[in-house]
């Protein structure tokens, strides 16, 4: 991408008046989309984001400057900016610091087997349009549907003056397909998301018409639903994007970049009790072809799978360079960011609560009355407070033992310290699912994943 | 490359192409800022960027490519894959090129004295505030994400039918969470500047503002679940109304992705004292524009007029659709997006009362201050939401504690009928204004 005589000299000229060590990111990403409004493709875009970043270390300080004019001249004139921006903020401290010429180069690739280029557009808007079909078909009430494909390769070379030369191609994958049930003025939602490192392999591994129809199930039983009741409750958190709630409520506050700070409620609890025993947790970058993974870290260090948790210990919290400075602990292989425009934080990859031993039948059949709650939207968290919230799409009543009647429009709250504890049953059906993740470095590829769980206790947010 | 020479080339060849019409769209931006950390710079980040978004019409149908590289060997590519975009498009409605209106709205949006802030300068500040939040209490932990921003940049448009647009701007941004601890318990007050002038910024107001209100929560606590009348202040005004501007665009509806559309016009949708506006210039707003995404001159324009619906927001492919003219609203996301609606300046006509006499009149009822999980607790299609919260309890008239661990849900369209009060104190962040609100009936949930 670029030569290793510009690299060196971009991050010579980076330390020379200071700073402890330099690094640079240079991105070229192609993405290409399509969307599709009910049974008609409406837009396709294609395009490059191309640019440089350079993040120059001093102390535990940083500064960040990023380009989209990769020429010699537009580079040397970044670095001595930035250069001249540590002299300034250490007044005066010659820098000792030397690039380590003998840099260890290596390479990775994640693996596409079918370019979607070689398949076209037409036949993926074919496979969206089946989607859209068999959500029609599912259902007279679906009214509308939204389909949407993205695929992007992110080619990186990460470079710095400790020596690292890492180069990686990231691609991915992601359809989706949104349906809308209505009836009079009552309109509800649904939705599917799958996602995956690869190319249209992973699409020709999906079924589409099963996406179409799961995604009208979940807007077509709210349509039907009553009002989510309040209060609190038990909740039974089913697999797949239930794992948001892990997300959300504890694994945040597990990112180096709140913890080195001290603005984490988790700061200082390592090797405590944090969670109860039943609860094991691991973010796992390096699981080949999800969504979350990566084959480097946005630092180029290799990824790595981080047990967070261990019968309800905290064992690792995630670390990226910076913030494992502060911290006095290495990189957990932890570092991500969205493009070049961003220094890198820690960031999570695939974050999972693992299969317990429970039975999804036992911990329902043993729920005398709570909410069972079975499909999830996005949520939020402040880690300063662990004060969480997670959006509830598709769930249901459980009376004496059994799923009863379904309620919609649910928002669960509550704080991760408390909650982890509160988690009395972990069954063994775990299953991940994709989302976007965002945060100060911005918007990344996650996976959540959990089996059945039960919170003994939970404030439902319904609205009746 | 030079934008002109690039666009010359990129004109040329997609002629040669084949395409009937075409355009492009560029922006190129400097950004600073700096992060401070317990007396540190913690982050100091300078960027320059461009890029250019082509659009244009082959056989019949729109096509979009976009690059960050100016490069004259990306054209070729960028061409190709534009052609190809067109032929998959279905859609019968068709997106057309905007030739330009006679006359634009005068707009300022770029002060040259900002340029000459220094650097130096902006990190003082930085640390001032951050050194400032500590001195005013000692239950101040730290001040988070302390950070001064500007940036300036620039945007043109031009197309074969001889549109031909541009338009500088700059901005300075001033930000910080105050985070409070006692008796082990952390609570949190943000509060931001936003400004085209540091003249105009009081440093001190701000941090003063985010440490008050992260000391008036500690000791929150939970309250019974139940109905309560709510206050939404101007900000959770703003964070609640920005969710669902969605449902005020024409396209939503169109595509029956909002139960709003041309058939409901002259309708009552809200009580008789909204008046909800979107105006492409406003003297409060840092946002203002004096034309849209596709070239269009942006209008001053109610939404809602004492309750009545009087418009929707358009762009010309809408606006064709529903045989109006474009208000002016199409916006596109980022340089290379393609073109889509939304609002410009969007907010509420502020009424007489102020917040703290709106407070007075309530025997009781929750001020709502806060709102989280924006993006994932609302129905933006059906209105519905359900968002965790903080703010206080009223009684008879006075704030008696803060709350915590609550939600606050209803319906966005119940709720716009059941406004009682609108206050005087609108306030804009970003392109959302509003004043504080008085609320009848929403579910709270809680203890």
């Amino acid at each position: 991408m670029l030569s290793k005589q510009l690299v060196q000299d971009v991050l010579s000229a980076a330390i020379a008046t200071g700073g402890d060590m330099a690094e640079i990111f240079v991105e070229n990403t192609v993405k290409d989309s399509i969307t599709m409004v009910n049974k008609q493709v409406e837009k396709a875009n294609w395009g490059v984001d191309a640019g440089l970043g350079l993040r120059i270390i001093f102390g535990t300080s940083a500064v960040y400057a990023y380009t989209n004019n990769t020429s010699r001249d537009s580079l040397m004139k970044l670095a001595k900016d930035a250069s001249a921006a540590v002299k300034a903020s250490i007044k005066g401290e010659a820098g000792t610091t030397q690039v380590i010429a003998n840099m260890q180069e290596v390479k990775f690739a994640d693996s596409m087997l079918i370019s979607p280029e070689k398949i076209g557009k037409k036949a993926i808007a074919d496979a969206l349009r089946a989607s859209a079909l068999a959500s029609y078909e599912y259902d007279p009430l679906i009214t509308q549907t939204f389909g949407y494909y993205g695929h992007s390769v992110q080619d990186v070379l990460i470079a710095n003056t400790m020596g690292v030369w890492a180069e990686d191609s990231r691609i991915t994958t992601r359809v989706g397909l949104q349906a809308v049930a209505s009836e009079g003025d009552e309109k509800q939602t649904g939705g599917k998301n799958p996602g995956a490192k690869g190319g249209y392999e992973f699409i020709e591994s999906l079924d589409f018409a099963a996406i179409g129809r799961e995604a009208a199930k979940t807007a077509v039983t709210a349509l039907k639903a009553d009002l989510c009741p309040s209060g609190r409750m038990p909740v039974v958190i089913d697999n797949g994007f239930g794992g948001v709630i892990f997300h959300e409520a504890c694994a945040h506050s597990l990112e180096a970049t709140s913890v080195a700070k001290k603005a984490s409620v988790f700061t200082d609890k390592m090797g405590q009790q944090i969670a109860n025993p039943l609860v094991n947790a691991v973010d796992d970058g390096t699981i080949q072809g999800e969504w979350g993974s990566l084959n480097i870290d946005d630092e180029g260090g290799k990824t790595r799978r981080n047990i967070l948790i261990e019968n309800g210990i905290l064992k690792s919290f995630m670390v990226d360079y910076l913030n494992g400075l502060k911290m006095g602990m290495p990189s957990t292989g932890s570092a991500r960011r969205q493009n070049y425009r961003y220094a890198p934080t820690s960031r999570m990859t695939n974050t999972y609560i693992l299969p317990g031993s429970d039975k999804p039948e036992a911990i329902i059949s043993d729920t005398p009355y709570g909410l069972y709650a079975k499909q999830m939207g996005g949520g939020s968290v402040d880690p300063a407070s662990g004060d969480f919230n997670f959006a509830v799409t598709e769930a249901y009543m459980i009376r004496g033992g059994k799923i009863a009647e379904p309620v919609r429009g649910a928002t669960l709250i509550g704080k991760g310290h408390e909650v982890l504890m509160d988690i009395d049953r972990v069954a063994d059906n775990f299953a991940a699912e994709q989302g976007v993740c965002g945060s100060i470095s911005g918007g990344v590829p996650t996976n959540v994943g959990q089996p059945m769980i039960r919170v003994k206790e939970m404030t439902v947010g319904g609205r009746v | 490359m030079m934008f002109d020479i690039f666009r010359e080339k990129v004109f040329a060849k997609a002629k040669e192409k084949g395409f009937e019409d075409y355009e492009l769209y560029y922006s190129a931006g400097d950004s600073f800022s700096v992060r401070v950390f317990d007396g540190e710079i913690a982050e100091y980040k300078n960027s320059a960027s461009e890029g250019a978004g082509f659009r244009g019409t082959y056989k019949g149908k729109m096509g979009y490519a976009y690059t960050e590289k100016l490069d004259e060997a990306l054209i070729d590519q960028l061409l190709a894959n534009a052609a190809d975009n067109a032929t998959v498009i279905e859609d019968e409605d068709v997106e057309k090129l905007y030739p330009g209106d006679p006359s634009y709205p005068e707009c300022i949006t770029y002060n040259p004295a900002l340029n000459n802030v220094t650097a130096d300068q902006k990190i003082q500040w930085a640390l001032d505030m951050e050194a400032y939040a500590k001195s005013l209490d000692s239950r101040v932990k730290m001040a988070d994400y302390c950070t001064i921003y500007t940036n300036e940049g620039s945007i043109a448009m031009a197309n074969s039918h001889g549109l031909n647009l541009d338009a500088k701007y700059n901005t300075a941004y001033a930000y910080l969470i105050a985070r409070v601890e006692e008796n082990g318990i952390t609570k949190s007050g943000y509060n931001f500047w936003v400004g085209r002038d540091f003249a105009a910024f009081d440093y001190k107001k701000l941090v003063k503002e985010a440490v008050d209100m992260a000391i008036s929560y500690l000791g929150a606590e939970s309250i019974p679940t139940g109905e309560y009348p709510i206050i939404f202040t101007n900000r959770s005004a703003r964070e609640i109304f920005g969710v669902f501007t969605s449902v005020f665009i024409a396209e939503m509806g169109q595509k029956g992705f909002s139960l709003l559309n041309k058939s409901r016009l002259g309708e009552k949708i809200a009580a008789a004292n909204i008046t909800l506006r979107d105006d492409g210039i406003h003297p409060s707003s840092f946002d203002n524009k004096g034309f849209d995404a596709e070239g269009v001159a942006t209008q001053q324009k109610a939404i809602i007029e004492n309750g009545e619906l009087k418009t929707l927001l358009y762009n010309t492919k809408a606006a064709a659709k529903d045989g109006v003219k474009s208000t002016g609203n199409a916006a596109k996301q980022g340089f290379g997006g393609a073109i889509t609606t939304s609002p410009i300046n969007f907010y509420l006509q502020p009424g007489e009362k102020s917040y703290q006499d709106i407070i007075a009149g309530v025997s009781s009822g929750v001020i709502i201050t806060e709102l989280a999980g924006l993006h994932s607790g609302a129905n933006a299609v059906s209105g519905d939401f359900s968002f965790s919260a903080d703010g206080f309890l009223v009684e008879n008239g006075k704030i008696v504690k803060p709350v915590e661990q609550i939600t606050v849900a209803g319906n966005f369209f119940d709720m716009l009928k059941n406004i009682t009060t609108v206050g005087s104190d609108l306030e804009f962040e970003g392109n959302i204004g509003m004043p504080s609100l008085l609320v009848q009936g929403l579910a709270v949930a809680g203890m």
